[in-house]
């Protein structure tokens, strides 16, 4: 079980937002792009043919001797891009698991609020970059949804760039999309630039306490779980130094190309409370209500 | 600091391959990570061309060669080397006698000599002799510090007189042939003019515990009879101290106090006083001096009891008279040749040895204590001493003497003078009740006063104990002798409440040298007391003015292997710091605690 019952109602009463305007299917409860059927009055544009008699301002007619029609604010459903990394750099500590619970936590927010949800994660299955199912919208599709969360097991190196770029081309819907990684790896931080333009969203950033801050003593010689490039490391305080120095620059490169891109973005330690304390910061930075 | 095993330092050379082991290249330590790119940024990786690489220091090197040097030293074994007042072979003579507990000198006694067993080694052997009463060998050849101290630890000081000659007997017995042997005495040698003043012990040394506070004490306790047949107490206070002292002292019967009396007493004064009790035959008496515990607190009790009168028989030697074979016949008194009598009459002549109480009437020489200094004529009795039970309802005013010596006496108890010259005195010589006439009484009138049948009765008795008759307690250190009947063990209670158990079959109790009470307890095989005695002792009088003095003696040479040092190993210290530093150096290695930083989820 990804989520506990009692947190799942607590999430139940909450609903995700995003700070600009989406583009969805159906109707629903977000400010869309589009102009549409609702009483609040959005703008003018002049008469052609083919539209609606009824929305021809003609008070504005008789005064100006213009044909306006009057346009209206169009609210729809929010489609949530949900963006699992599951490469084999994740397959430390308990940075997967906290990933799949993140995961669950949003796509459970989206589909409680009637949201659609398109749940991708990378790298796919048989050499595909990616997987993903087909959207969601109501809460009974949660135990597909956890299912197919909780069998994803670690594989490969992700391929943020090419979910984004799939993404960018599904120009029929516009939302915020929350990614979830490591971001250990090649390019990866990059692939942000093309997630901005998807629609924006979140970043969570997910790194293990012991990466963060290892505990590791003398002479070793280190593995890359997903490359098997190795590099010869002595750990003297100096390197160890270094290496904190290298992990904050590495942090706030995440942080701030997110933030380039319009996102926002969370340091998530990969601990057992991590859904919690990320429910609360994104409360904090209202991207939940 | 010098070293017994020096050649150890050759293992310091392992100091090298030590060092070697951290210039040498380990060989890295595979490990999978998420990620090498940010090891990569750490800038650090290494190439291993060469085996060897620069030294670097690290803390663990640092306790690894502390923990070498440390090992090394612990084998080389360090020793330091210091001068002790023992020898080879040292033999402790310890004084127990009661002035050993006037102020602080047995406490200095105990620090010093456990002080000297911590010095005890297999190269510098201790033998304990105690120098009480009893001298006795406590430990013999010992290299055994704890034995030694335990043997110290055990002695206390008691009630009696030390018998320094005796004990330096035995110590010289202890001489050993292969190791010279050098006597120490720990005394405070006694009053002056022992006989050990015309033998120097040779090969000794005497340390000398001289400690000295102001004491008052018990010198003199005994019971003596009442004209109405009770019994009364005679008391005398010593005080030793150049100070005037007053005290109070408690009488108790039966541990029942009956009687508290107030005494004052001048500087180097005695005060003797006399005090009725209702006390009878089996009782035990015993006074105790109140207030503030003096000097010496040892003779600040004593304890006599009465026991059951005895028939006596008495013997007149010298002129004699018609009088005195008239007393005698008239009193309840046998007579018996002047060899087997309980109680002698000597009427003039030479004074014999006093061997048994005895009444001296105007003999040749005074006995000790008393100083003739002339003759007086024609003297008559102007005072009797108040409530002086001899003299009870006597009236000697018309008692007249031609002749009566002009004597001088300190210890002597002036019954009856003529102005200041003493003509009846009781005192006591070689522990024995004397009752001394300055005059013959056939040159005064006191045959023809209807007092002198009653007070010549009187003197008898007092002389016999009277009705009552005083047990004067042995001196502490004297053995109890034993009856113990028909396959009895015996068991005795000491006054400190201890209780020693003894062989079936023992005759002498010889542990006695406390003051008080020992009660002797006979019982049979089933464990019941079949017989019960009682068996006092008395502190000596000699030993409480706590008189000292440097003894004679010839120290041993200096060049004649008496001299003994002692060698302190540091083994123990040094390893105790290897384990430390070991320990140090496997917490570092091993298990030191990585302070991890604090990474809150927030919005980067």
């Amino acid at each position: 079980m990804l989520l506990e019952a009692d947190f799942r109602a607590r999430l139940e009463r909450m609903a995700l937002r995003s700070h600009r305007r989406v583009r969805g299917v159906w109707a629903g409860g977000h400010a869309s792009t589009q102009r549409g059927e609702s009483l609040d009055f959005a703008d003018y544009r002049e008469y052609t043919p083919g539209d609606d008699f009824r929305r021809i301002d003609h008070t504005l007619w008789a005064r100006l001797g213009v044909v306006l029609v009057r346009l209206f604010e169009a609210e729809d459903e929010l489609p949530i891009r949900l963006v699992v990394d599951r490469s084999l750099s994740m397959d430390f500590g308990d940075k997967l698991r906290v990933a799949q619970r993140l995961a669950g936590m949003i796509g459970f927010l989206g589909l409680a609020a009637g949201d659609r949800v398109l749940p991708f994660r990378t790298p796919g299955d048989r050499g595909a970059p990616f997987d993903s199912r087909p959207a969601l919208r109501h809460l009974s599709s949660w135990p597909a949804l956890e299912e197919w969360l909780e069998v994803t097991p670690p594989a490969g190196e992700a391929h943020l760039a090419a979910t984004a770029r799939y993404l960018a081309g599904q120009g029929a819907t516009k939302g915020p999309a929350v990614i979830i990684s490591d971001f250990l790896g090649e390019g990866l931080i990059d692939s942000l630039d093309t997630f901005g333009v998807v629609g924006g969203g979140v970043v969570l950033h997910v790194l293990a306490p012991d990466e963060l801050d290892p505990v590791v003593s003398g002479d070793l010689r280190l593995v890359d779980a997903e490359t098997g490039q190795e590099v010869n490391v002595s750990t003297t305080p100096e390197t160890m130094k270094q290496y904190r120095a290298a992990v904050d620059g590495f942090v706030e490169s995440v942080a701030s190309r997110a933030r380039r891109n319009g996102m926002d973005c969370v340091l998530v330690p990969a601990v057992a409370e991590a859904h919690e304390l990320v429910l609360a910061e994104l409360s904090r930075i209202q991207l939940v209500r | 600091m010098s070293f017994l095993a020096p050649a150890a330092f050759a293992l310091a050379a392992l100091a090298g391959p030590l060092i070697a082991l951290y210039m040498l290249r380990s060989r890295r330590s595979r490990m999978v990570v998420p990620s090498i790119i940010l090891w990569e940024q750490a800038g650090t990786s290494v190439s291993a061309a060469l085996p060897w690489q620069r030294l670097k220091m690290s803390p663990l090197l640092i306790l690894q060669l502390v923990v070498l040097g440390l090992f090394v030293l612990a084998l080389a074994r360090p020793f330091l080397a210091q001068q002790t007042e023992l020898g080879p072979h040292t033999v402790m003579v310890i004084d127990t006698s009661g002035s050993m507990a006037m102020a602080d000198r047995w406490n200095l006694l105990e620090e010093r000599a456990l002080s000297l067993a911590e010095d005890v080694s297999r190269e510098n052997i201790v033998s304990v002799v105690e120098a009480g009463p009893h001298p006795r060998v406590l430990t013999a050849f010992s290299s055994d510090p704890l034995v030694v101290a335990d043997s110290i630890s055990s002695l206390s000081p008691g009630g009696g007189i030390e018998r320094l000659d005796e004990a330096l007997r035995l110590a010289r017995g202890l001489e050993t042939p292969d190791r010279p042997t050098k006597m120490l005495v720990l005394s405070d040698g006694g009053p002056a003019g022992t006989a050990l003043e015309s033998e120097p012990i040779l090969n000794a040394d005497h340390i000398a515990f001289t400690d000295m506070a102001a004491n008052v004490g018990i010198s003199a306790f005994s019971t003596e009879p009442t004209a109405e047949g009770a019994t009364r107490i005679f008391l005398e206070l010593a005080n030793w101290s150049d100070q005037a002292a007053s005290r109070q002292v408690e009488v108790a019967v039966n541990d029942l106090v009956t009687v508290v009396v107030s005494v004052n007493m001048e500087p180097l004064g005695r005060s003797r006083q006399t005090i009725p009790l209702d006390a009878s035959p089996g009782d035990t008496i015993t006074a105790h001096l109140l207030g503030d515990v003096d000097g010496l607190a040892l003779d600040d009790t004593a304890t006599i009891s009465v026991s059951r009168p005895q028939a006596n028989t008495v013997a007149v030697v010298g002129e004699g008279s018609a009088f005195l074979t008239a007393l005698v016949d008239a009193a309840p008194f046998g007579w018996a040749g002047s060899e087997a009598s309980d109680l002698l009459i000597v009427d003039g002549g030479p004074l014999p040895d006093i061997d048994r109480p005895t009444w001296l009437i105007r003999p040749d020489a005074p006995p000790p204590g008393i100083t003739t200094v002339g003759t007086v004529q024609n003297v008559g009795v102007t005072f009797q001493q108040p409530g002086e039970p001899i003299l009870d309802q006597v009236d000697l005013s018309n008692v007249v003497v031609a002749e009566a010596q002009l004597v001088e006496s300190e210890s002597w108890f002036p019954m009856v003078r003529a102005g200041d010259v003493p003509l009846i005195l009781l005192g006591t010589v070689n522990e024995q009740r004397v009752v001394y006439f300055t005059f013959d009484i056939t040159h005064s009138n006191l045959p023809l006063q209807i007092a002198f049948p009653v007070m010549g009765t009187r003197i008898l008795e007092h002389l016999a104990g009277g009705g009552a008759l005083t047990v004067i307690p042995e001196l502490a250190g004297v053995p109890a002798v034993l009856s113990p009947p028909e396959g009895a063990r015996t068991r005795v209670i000491r006054p400190d409440g201890l209780v020693d158990e003894l062989a079936p079959g023992a005759s002498l109790y010889r542990a006695t040298e406390q003051v008080g009470r020992y009660v002797i307890e006979y019982v049979d095989a089933s464990g019941a007391s079949v017989a019960t005695e009682e068996v006092l002792r008395r502190f000596a009088p000699t030993e409480s003015a706590g008189d000292f003095h440097d003894l004679a003696v010839v120290a041993p040479p200096t060049d004649g292997g008496f001299s003994g040092e002692l060698v302190r190993e540091w083994v123990a210290w040094f390893l105790a710091a290897l384990l430390v530093f070991l320990a140090l150096e496997w917490w570092i290695g091993h298990r030191r605690p990585v302070k991890a930083r604090s990474t809150p989820v927030g919005s980067a």
